[in-house]
């Protein structure tokens, strides 16, 4: 059983007209419908991904900044409506919130929009600020409806802009949260379009020597339990086979049984508990 | 007596248009793809990704033992010590000769035995990917047959 749980899906142009989105379940084609080219293409990569042995797979939808009640469409409840069902491979939806500095007031993760979250199954904090990141490790990875199960991290920025302290990582590892990193950092080539646009990520070469300083670093902090590996990946060329990328992990001097658990077992135990409904 | 041991690598580069299920045409054969240029390509993302002492680490017992253009399927042999560097470059290859590619690494072993009979079960498996996409009916001889035949001899031939 192979995670990759982040897989990468953009709104599609359809959806340029205003977004009068009080209906929190859209399924009106005409605002998140993805056009027949984009889903032939989403399926070849499915298709791919299914060869090199991946079962699980989650879809990640990106956002800015924080979720507006008023703004927030859900892209991929109607991309799962549209994709051919697969024996054998499950499908997750993600929700992913890049946090910057003007997050730090409050993104949105407040029990007035659990609805708009509850249909994501996994959910993912990018913080960019040292305030942001123990914001994201610290009150935001506590059992409740509203947590948030994975940190996801900018490797491929130049200087990574915090310092993973040891003590938040630890906290927020014993809550139950996880840390991710994007192997398509790695690889190179172009990164998630919706990263770029926010400013996240740094692609050519600086940005891989970035990832594998930033990755080595995670490693060293997180001494290789709650690492989550995943793809992150835009290029349909850029996907590796998992044990590829478990090699990856070893030469960030992780060992090879925690970097064969980073992609299996660890991912495992994350979408359990997230499953989990909480008191 | 101290033995040199080796690890055998059994690739397969994916090839990104064909993945597409509704591709038509056949693109794997056309592909001037060989040996040589695969073990440039290696020894180019050796020395980007870990340098001069990367390659040095690597470069001596690095050898492209056999390629099938047909199914992609690559069997490289490295040092035991040093074959993490070697995996590594090979995942991160990105294009030979700016053809796109994905590579896979199949199957990793220590001796050409295990390497022989996960080679040639690779490749039935690729073949009978073809047959299913061609919708051949089951007792129909085809090209492919001799391809078997002719791929199972040369990988049996392959010694240290």
């Amino acid at each position: 059983m192979h995670f990759d749980l982040n897989f990468p899906v953009t709104a599609s142009g359809s959806t340029s007209q205003p977004k009068k989105n009080k209906n929190k379940q859209p399924q009106q084609s005409s605002q998140t419908a993805f056009t027949p080219a984009q889903i032939k293409g989403i399926e070849a990569r499915l298709d791919l991904l299914e060869h090199l042995g991946y079962t699980v797979i989650a879809f990640n939808q990106s956002v800015n900044k924080k979720i507006d009640p008023k703004t927030h469409v859900n892209i991929l409840d109607g991309l799962l409506q549209q994709l051919r069902a697969r024996p054998g491979t499950v499908f997750l939806k993600r929700l992913t919130i890049v946090l910057d500095n003007d997050s730090e007031k409050g993104f949105g993760l407040t029990n007035a929009n659990t609805s708009l979250v509850e249909p994501y199954d996994v959910i993912a904090l990018l913080p960019t600020t040292p305030a942001t990141f123990s914001l994201a490790c610290l009150t935001h990875s506590l059992p409740s409806p509203l947590t948030a199960h994975i940190v996801a991290l900018p490797l491929t920025l130049p200087r990574l802009p915090f310092q993973l302290k040891h003590t938040l990582v630890r906290t927020a590892i014993k809550n139950g949260a996880v840390f991710e990193i994007n192997y398509a950092g790695a690889i190179g080539g172009e990164s998630d379009a919706s990263l770029s646009t926010f400013g996240v990520s740094d692609t050519g070469a600086s940005g891989k020597r970035n990832w594998w300083a930033a990755a080595r670093e995670v490693v060293r902090v997180t001494k290789g339990k709650g690492i989550i590996v995943s793809g992150g990946v835009a290029s349909e060329a850029d996907y590796r086979g998992p044990k590829d990328i478990a090699n990856l992990l070893t030469l960030l001097d992780l060992a090879q049984n925690l970097a064969h658990d980073a992609s299996v077992a660890a991912p495992k135990s994350l979408i359990l508990r997230a499953r989990k409904p909480f008191r | 007596m101290v033995r040199f041991k080796n690890r055998w690598l059994l690739v397969e580069f994916v090839d990104t248009s064909t993945v597409d299920a509704s591709a038509e045409k056949e693109s794997l054969s056309t592909r001037p793809l060989d040996g040589r240029l695969i073990y440039n390509a290696l020894r180019d993302s050796v020395v980007t990704n870990f340098g001069d002492t990367g390659w040095g680490a690597v470069g001596m017992s690095l050898n492209v033992k056999y390629f099938s253009p047909l199914t992609n399927l690559c069997i490289i042999r490295v040092a035991r010590d040093q074959h993490r560097i070697a995996w590594g470059a090979v995942t991160l290859l990105t294009s030979i000769h700016d053809v796109r590619v994905i590579p896979r690494v199949v199957h990793v072993s220590g001796t050409i035995k295990h390497t022989q009979l996960s080679a040639i079960a690779h490749n039935r498996e690729v073949i009978a990917r073809f047959r299913t996409k061609l919708k051949n009916t089951a007792f129909h001889h085809d090209s492919y047959d001799d391809y078997l035949a002719r791929s199972t001899r040369e990988i049996e031939a392959l010694h240290d």
